[in-house]
């Protein structure tokens, strides 16, 4: 008896066992295939991107783990030649151009665009599907699309058209620092000196035309959050008599504060990686008034054969890599915190 | 007993190894591509890269439709990519182990590919082509590879540098062309500049077009030779020939050129001065096939034509800015004895006739008669090709040096344009081309 129940004890500790390990090994099971394609396709080739920044390559002969015979080892010298290039500071200048000016213009026309389809008393509906087209159009599409909106000549061009009825088709100026040029859009609209850099406005009517693609983003995600704006405590502050402004200011805004961060971060990473609205508009060009890192990486490693930058590109890769993390790292935490 | 799944898996995995093998086999045999028929003809399939599309693109495949009644056991496949992506389709393809058998190239990528050993020896076909007085060694060496050998072929030549005007608005507007002097040049250009319409029209958005510019006004001022020493950096962009010729440039830039030319692409350049808005435009033979896109009512010579540009320094003809396509083959080609053939065809009088009969294009081969070019601007045109040992000819500067001094030579350039300063852009390109070791 005391054997038979010894046994059974061992039994059920072994079954106990064997059910506590296959319970935790289901969710791996469940995850296993996810994390052995992020291993494939994100893991392996971020492990080689930085492993490749430490060497000089070029993309005709490039930086191979398996034959480190051939292997032609820089250690950061690649870092410390991209941090004193001048182009690179050029393309990363423009690059900050993006990040500030255009998830500022997404969140500022997005914002007031979907409250106010949301305060529509009828026809919400129509006016989001109005706002969201342009973003089924892709942006190389879309470049095409306003390159012939931003045409000089005002046969072609909507803008200089319109321009060209008020009699500003050559409208150009000078005020102090600032220098501008009406109706050059894509080729010298203008620049501003600030002493230590020059900002070209080129920069900023092609963000324009990838705000046009990408407002509906916005607009759709502002959308989704005022179906939780709490009805009652807006019907609370009409009848203690807030005005739309004040409903907007203090009710409306802190209830959207999740999706804000949302379209704030993501727009921030599409506008660091941001390559094809540039290339399609103007090549990066005139001169490097436009080049992005993104278009950098790109001639780096396709366009300079004689001089192979594969792992210079790699090092601007990790670089912009690293930066796009420490963006994300709000979008991440309030992800996690809302899970918590 | 226990034995049992594994001998079965063992049979199972028997039968996939076997059914793995023939899959394998029967792929290998579908996708080898045939090398030659018994007797020796080419055969099988090729896949050719290039970057020709609306009239220029019908002409190429009439030159492969000729090719093909030529041989007709080959399939050529063309794969057409934009003219401005072709480096890199071609760098990335090459890349990936999967070059095209057969691709257009210009002189600066053929260089690197060839450096990477990537590409075909083509030297065999080149000492035949020589031999038979159908090429010459300056043609030759455009096409040469990093260590010297032939590894191109020349299939599409061009002649730059040629002010193109519309006859009847030149008529109306009195001018006496060709002018027959650098000063009767400018009086000219004054003269059109004082109707508030600025003399040329240009397209320089698309930044090979001001790069057309540079040439032959290099090749005008600073002389063919410092042309070539500069090519091949055996002389440093600070020389003051040098200097001279981009000075003289800027000047051109500054007084003739529209304030617009940087939001200008390059079919707006040529109906810009083919419908009559500019007087001039300035670029190489090819727009003569491009200008009935503009209105087909044009003819050209009739209602259309072109002079060169009056000697600089009043020392005889300049000498001719000229540039081109080449062709490659790969060195990998499953099909090696179908794609020479086709390069051969490429270079041969046979092959280039089809095209130059078209017009819009110069025969490298100079042994294509100049009968066959349908009108007379290409026939003026294809004179003005190097025909012999003793035409000196400047291969377009831009084309040639590729890679990294290209693509900053080219934002140089843009920058020249807009600001005018030449001192500004002499120290950009001294500083980025170090091949002439004086800076």
């Amino acid at each position: 008896m005391t054997a038979r129940t010894t046994r059974s004890a061992a039994h059920d500790r072994r079954a106990t066992k064997s059910y506590r390990l296959r319970r935790a090994a289901t969710p791996y099971l469940f995850v296993g295939p996810i994390l052995v394609v992020f291993a494939m396709f994100y893991l392996w080739p971020t492990l080689l991107t930085v492993g490749s920044s430490f060497f000089t390559w070029g993309i005709l002969n490039p930086w191979q783990t398996q034959s480190p015979a051939e292997w032609d080892f820089v250690g950061l010298g690649n870092y410390g030649e991209t941090l004193a290039d001048p182009t690179f500071w050029n393309a990363a200048l423009n690059s900050a151009i993006w990040l500030v000016v255009f998830p500022a213009l997404v969140l500022a026309l997005s914002f007031p665009l979907a409250i106010l389809i949301w305060s529509a008393p009828r026809g919400g509906g129509l006016f989001r599907t109005v706002f969201i087209l342009p973003m089924t159009i892709s942006l190389a599409a879309a470049g095409v699309v306003w390159s012939l909106f931003y045409n000089p000549d005002p046969n072609k061009g909507v803008l200089n058209a319109v321009l060209s009825w008020f009699g500003l088709e050559d409208l150009s100026f000078t005020l102090g620092p600032l220098e501008f040029h009406a109706g050059r859009w894509l080729s010298d609209p203008g620049v501003l000196h600030l002493g230590f850099a020059d900002i070209r406005f080129v920069n900023l009517f092609i963000i324009v035309a990838a705000v046009w693609t990408f407002v509906g983003f916005g607009v759709i995600t502002f959308s989704a959050g005022l179906t939780s704006v709490d009805a009652e405590l807006l019907d609370s502050a009409k009848v203690d008599g807030a005005t739309q402004l004040q409903l907007v200011r203090h009710v409306i805004a802190p209830s959207l504060r999740p999706s804000v961060i949302v379209v704030a971060v993501i727009s921030i990473i599409f506008a660091l990686r941001t390559f094809d609205i540039v290339y399609v508009t103007t090549g990066g060009g005139p001169s490097t008034d436009s080049e992005v890192l993104g278009m950098l990486i790109w001639d780096q490693v396709f366009q300079f054969l004689d001089s192979p930058q594969g792992g210079l590109a790699a090092a601007v890769a990790v670089v912009m890599s690293a930066l796009m993390v420490v963006v994300s790292l709000p979008y991440i935490r309030a992800t996690l915190r809302g899970r918590s | 007993m226990s034995m049992k799944p594994f001998a079965r898996r063992g049979r199972a995995g028997a039968a996939f190894a076997a059914l793995t093998t023939v899959a394998l086999a029967l792929t290998g045999c579908s996708a080898a591509p045939v090398a030659s028929n018994s007797d020796g003809a080419p055969s099988g399939e090729i896949r050719v890269l290039s970057n020709w599309s609306g009239s220029e693109g019908e002409a190429f495949a009439a030159v492969v439709a000729g090719f093909k009644a030529a041989n007709p056991d080959v399939v050529v496949k063309i794969d057409t990519v934009p003219f401005d992506q072709t480096q890199t389709t071609l760098t990335q393809q090459f890349a990936a182990g999967n070059g095209p058998d057969a691709a257009i190239a210009l002189p600066g990528i053929v260089r690197q590919l060839s450096a990477q050993g990537l590409l075909m020896d083509l030297d065999g076909l080149w000492d035949e082509w020589v031999g038979a007085g159908e090429y010459n060694d300056s043609l030759r060496a455009i096409a040469q590879g990093a260590e010297g050998k032939a590894e191109a072929i020349y299939f599409k030549g061009n002649v730059n540098g040629l002010v193109w005007y519309g006859t009847s608005k030149a008529a109306d507007a009195g001018l006496t062309v060709p002018p027959e002097s650098w000063s009767d040049f400018e009086t000219m250009l004054d003269s059109v500049a004082k109707t508030g319409v600025a003399p040329f029209s240009v397209g320089a958005q698309d930044v090979w077009l001001p790069t057309q510019w540079v040439d032959p006004v290099l090749l005008n001022v600073a002389g063919a030779d410092a042309f070539g020493e500069l090519q091949r950096g055996e002389i440093s962009w600070n020389d003051e020939r040098i200097v001279e010729g981009f000075t003289v440039l800027s000047g051109l830039v500054d007084d003739y050129w529209p304030s617009d030319a940087l939001d200008t692409g390059f079919s707006d350049e040529t109906c810009g001065w083919a419908t009559g808005e500019n007087m001039f435009g300035f670029n190489g033979a090819f727009v003569n096939g491009i200008v009935p896109s503009c209105d087909s009512a044009l003819a050209p010579g009739d209602d259309y034509g072109f002079f060169t540009l009056p000697s600089y320094a009043n020392e005889g003809t300049p000498a001719q800015a000229v540039s081109g396509d080449l062709f490659i083959g790969s060195k990998d080609t499953k099909n090696p004895v179908a794609t020479r053939a086709f390069l051969k065809y490429l270079g041969s009088v046979e092959g280039q006739s089809i095209w130059a009969k078209r017009g819009g294009y110069i025969a490298p081969n100079m042994k294509v008669p100049s009968d066959v070019y349908p009108t007379v601007n290409d026939q003026r045109a294809a004179d003005l090709w190097p025909k012999d040992e003793a035409g000196v000819a400047g291969y377009d500067l831009d084309d040639w040096i590729g890679g990294e001094i290209q693509a900053i030579y080219r934002d140089a350039l843009v920058d020249l344009i807009r600001s005018g300063d030449v001192d500004a852009f002499i120290a950009t390109m001294t500083e980025a081309d170090t091949r002439s070791g004086d800076q």
